[in-house]
């Protein structure tokens, strides 16, 4: 028997993002601002004929990639001669900005720069961020997709998948409950995840 | 017992640093990569003690709470003793 997939024997894994893609129905806009103003080279563009796919009416499109670093691209398709369904423009408020792309750089002297590029350029750009493991600084693209550019401050720690797993496990358990109404019910159930490490860990010391 | 749990990590240390000064916590030494802050009655901390920025500030317990929150704003957290059920009744 031919063995179809010798890569499953072992663990499988990815190697970062190829790209990501979004629907655009502002072609001048998207390049402009991708390539001229964010100065990201325009690397690949697919042409079709609606992917001969005439049972859903799928319209001819220009599928185009911008290369964003570290061999990955950033990239939108242009349906030609369509109008972009309601349910595909961005939402207003901070729900809908969950949905974005976070480019990395090296360095704060890099975000910098990038802050000071974007605002040259008209963008309007927040201050830096500090979050716990990330500096970021946040705009938006022509379409109103939100974008991030951030620096890791630290590497990510053995501890820091530790603790996010007892997070999700006690989250999980308070969505089973379906009473679930609050982060400060979640820090409450993943203290007894806490109290049980440290008791394994310590069991005389421990609190 | 009452306190919160702090992870042993750079951008939670203030936050550690600023219990060890107060006078009605106790900061106990790390135990598998988390400290316990204890306290027994209701305790303010400020975030001006901190230093912290607003984004760690409003996730400074996410190491586990053994208590409950009595106020949370971006100037200052109380916490106190609680024997409340997590999912109340």
């Amino acid at each position: 028997m031919t063995n179809l997939a010798p890569s499953l024997s072992g663990r499988l894994s990815l190697h970062g993002v190829d790209h990501t893609a979004r629907p655009t129905w502002k072609l001048r806009e998207t390049v402009e601002f991708y390539r001229d103003i964010l100065g990201l080279p325009l690397v690949h563009a697919i042409t079709a004929k609606g992917w001969g796919r005439e049972k859903e009416e799928h319209a001819d499109f220009i599928h185009f990639f911008f290369d964003s670093g570290n061999e990955s691209t950033i990239a939108f398709f242009y349906y030609i001669g369509t109008q972009q369904p309601p349910e595909l423009v961005v939402p207003r408020g901070y729900m809908a900005m969950a949905n974005h792309t976070a480019w990395r750089v090296e360095t704060e002297e890099q975000l910098l720069a990038w802050q000071k590029r974007l605002e040259n350029k008209g963008v309007r750009v927040s201050q830096f961020v500090k979050h716990e493991i990330l500096e970021s600084i946040y705009f938006r693209d022509p379409n109103f997709y939100p974008l991030e550019i951030t620096r890791s401050l630290r590497d990510m720690e053995e501890l820091d998948a530790v603790d996010a797993n007892m997070t999700i496990d006690a989250a999980l358990t308070l969505e089973d409950s379906g009473r679930w109404t609050s982060i400060e019910q979640l820090w409450r159930a993943k203290a007894d995840f806490v109290r049980k490490r440290q008791q394994e860990a310590e069991p005389v010391a421990a609190s | 017992m009452s306190g919160f749990y702090v992870l042993d990590v750079p951008e939670f240390s203030p936050l550690v640093r600023a219990a060890q000064q107060h006078e009605r916590c106790r900061v106990h030494p790390v135990v598998a990569g988390y400290r316990y802050v204890e306290f027994d009655c209701e305790i303010e901390i400020k975030r001006d003690a901190t230093g912290l920025g607003e984004a760690v500030w409003f996730g400074c317990l996410t190491g586990g709470l053994d208590g409950k929150i009595t106020s949370f704003t971006s100037e200052s957290i109380r916490l106190a003793p609680t024997n409340e059920p997590v999912l109340g009744v």
